[in-house]
């Protein structure tokens, strides 16, 4: 559960890196698309770019979130539950940020802070059960510990 | 154990969301009745109940104006200079369809055959008050035209102005690629003024007028005045201006605006399914209107080359435009009044989580059924705390705007068929219960509509033999 909950923590952190790659491939693409004469209204499909965005910003990244947040009850390692629901709270704040932004655009200011913010928060929840796992005398010595460790 | 009542309550709100594959609108929905009387909604259930399919215009009669359209899937032919070919719809092929033209009082036919359209397809008046049977929406008012088979629609063209039809069967994807095109209704005692067609539609990224990308030369001899009649087939607002000379609002959604004022350095904001109609004097060097996009028509002589301006910031406001008018009927005396709140939250539409609009407060099917009498006074307030905007297109009536935002209408009676309600905004309309029938009252952002911003008003006694989904196919949306 531990090294699942390592991982889970590290995929958000990596999920976070994507999101701001995808943003800037929108952007990019726009501004090509637009360079050719295109024109962007409400009609215009996602490009390529703002399609990934949606998808691991509205589907991956808070599923992953609510699986973090699952497995830290049981990962029996103390602050693994907090740093999980923290992690989960910065990822519903971004979500809420997002759709925020359609009305008011300077608020999308605060949802690429917080980017870094959920990126934070995902490291340390991952360093957090990594840092438990080297430190024995949190661990509660349990033989399925090791097993957990390589599930 | 917190965690299992909360993982029950969203498993619950998932199987709650469903909608079934096949339902009928009679069943659709949370009845309202405005605060006007509770009349038996049962009625629509029962022997005496009128059907959808009765409220047909005048089944006798030779028309006036006669015309077939076929429809077909294929390439649309897109004009101007590095304009390309889009994968689409078209209508006796080309795309936008042809302009229809009728005059005041013309009994219109038009026979509409679905040649290769997979999908199915139907055509809608947008703006034009037809009987119920003659509003072209599948599942509601009639079965989709599938491939093979055709439908006739027979109206009176009684109010004149500027109207447009398109598909309302998928009709988020079919009007989108082009199954759309114009319908001009004219004065019985004929047009004062020449008019200009200006059907704004965007192919693929290739915004276009009449179907033409980049400037297009329309002539017309300086001193003369013409009526360019803007359409806007999009799913979002188009900004319209003009350069080289003030011009007048002379009609919005078909509806004429009374005492137009000179207009001079101001967008006017088109709403998505929105008609504006301005009258303009054709200079000596002739007259730019501007749709955005690259998008122009020249109006002048031959050699004219009107000037090419930014787009003004300022925005036109029809609001406190032109002169009050008698509107007909009192507001005041309202039989009933709906509450239209339109907001967005997180929650399941069909089993499928998402951030999704709301009506009142829930996600849709449960959305309310506003239900009417005919001949009521009914007022109903447009709100909009979703964020986006949402172009409001109520089907078989206008609507006259009371107040934005607290603030009295105080121009020309303002009468609507589309109407944008900004995020933050609150509209409180008005109208007259006159035209019987099942009416979608939805946003013409149509991917919005899709996602379930759609509600419909209701006359009581009414109901339809049509079903949306199931084997007939009937996907409205």
């Amino acid at each position: 559960m531990r090294s699942t909950y390592r991982a889970l923590a590290g995929l958000i952190a990596i999920g976070v890196v994507l999101q701001a790659a995808t943003i800037a491939l929108a952007w990019f693409g726009v501004m090509n698309d637009v360079d050719g004469g295109a024109v962007y209204d409400e009609g215009t499909e996602y490009n390529a770019g703002q399609s990934l965005h949606a998808i691991l910003g509205m589907i991956v990244i808070p599923v992953l979130a609510l699986l973090l947040m699952i497995v830290s009850f049981f990962t029996k390692v103390p602050g693994a539950v907090k740093w999980a629901g923290l992690v989960l709270l910065v990822v519903v704040v971004q979500v809420l940020l997002a759709f925020a932004s359609f009305g008011a655009p300077i608020l999308g200011t605060l949802h690429g802070a917080n980017a870094l913010v959920v990126m934070g928060a995902a490291g340390m929840a991952s360093r957090r059960v990594q840092s438990s796992v080297g430190a024995p005398e949190q661990a509660t010595a349990q033989p399925t510990a090791g097993a957990g460790a390589g599930a | 154990m917190l965690f299992a009542v909360a993982l029950g309550f969203v498993g619950w709100t998932w199987w709650g969301s469903l909608v079934p594959d096949t339902y009928s609108m009679d069943d659709m929905g949370v009845a309202d009745f405005g605060g006007g009387e509770a009349v038996a909604h049962e009625a629509a259930h029962g022997g005496s109940a009128v059907g959808v399919d009765t409220l047909t215009g005048p089944p006798d009669g030779e028309p006036d104006v006669s015309e077939t359209l076929v429809a077909r899937a294929g390439k649309v032919e897109i004009g101007g200079d590095g304009a390309r070919a889009v994968d689409g719809y078209t209508l006796n092929d080309t795309s936008p369809g042809p302009v229809i033209r009728a005059k005041q009082g013309d009994l219109v036919e038009v026979r509409l055959v679905n040649e290769s359209v997979p999908d199915g397809v139907t055509l809608h008046w947008h703006g034009v008050d037809v009987p119920n049977a003659e509003d072209g929406v599948a599942g509601v008012t009639q079965d989709a035209v599938q491939e093979g088979e055709e439908h006739v629609y027979r109206f009176v063209a009684e109010d004149a102005g500027t109207y447009w039809y398109h598909s309302h069967q998928v009709s988020h994807e079919q009007v989108k690629r082009g199954l759309l095109g114009t319908l001009v209704i004219e004065p019985a005692r004929g047009p004062s003024t020449d008019d200009v067609v200006a059907a704004v539609h965007t192919y693929s990224g290739q915004r276009t007028v009449q179907g033409m990308v980049g400037e297009q030369h329309v002539e017309a001899a300086a001193g003369s005045t013409r009526r360019v009649r803007v359409v806007n087939t999009n799913d979002g607002a188009v900004r319209t201006w003009v350069s080289g000379a003030p011009y007048r609002v002379v009609a919005v959604d078909g509806r004429e605006i009374n005492g137009p004022t000179p207009v001079e350095g101001k967008t006017v904001s088109v709403p998505a399914g929105g008609r504006v109609d301005l009258e303009v004097e054709i200079p000596d060097d002739g007259v730019r209107v501007s749709f955005g996009g690259g998008a122009s028509l020249v109006l002048g002589p031959a050699d004219a080359d009107a000037p090419t301006d930014d787009e003004p910031k300022q925005r036109f406001d029809p609001l406190t435009y032109g002169s009050p008018a008698d509107i007909g009927f009192d507001p005041d005396a309202a039989d009933r009044s709906f509450e239209y709140r339109i907001g967005r939250r997180i929650g399941f539409l069909d089993g499928r989580p998402g951030f999704w609009w709301t009506i009142n407060g829930s996600i849709f099917p449960d959305v309310p059924m506003y239900m009417v009498q005919e001949g009521d006074v009914v007022r109903m307030t447009i709100s909009n705390d979703s964020g986006k905007v949402h172009p409001m297109h109520l089907h078989g009536h206008h609507a006259v705007v009371l107040s934005r935002d607290g603030v009295s209408a105080s121009g020309s009676p303002w009468w609507v068929d589309s109407l944008d309600v900004r995020d933050g905004e609150t509209f409180e309309v008005a109208l007259v219960a006159d035209n019987p029938g099942i009416w979608m009252d939805h946003c013409h952002n149509l991917i919005h509509a899709s996602e379930g911003l759609v509600a419909h008003l209701s006359y009581v006694g009414v109901s339809t033999p049509f079903r949306v989904g199931g084997a007939d196919h009937n996907h409205p949306e």
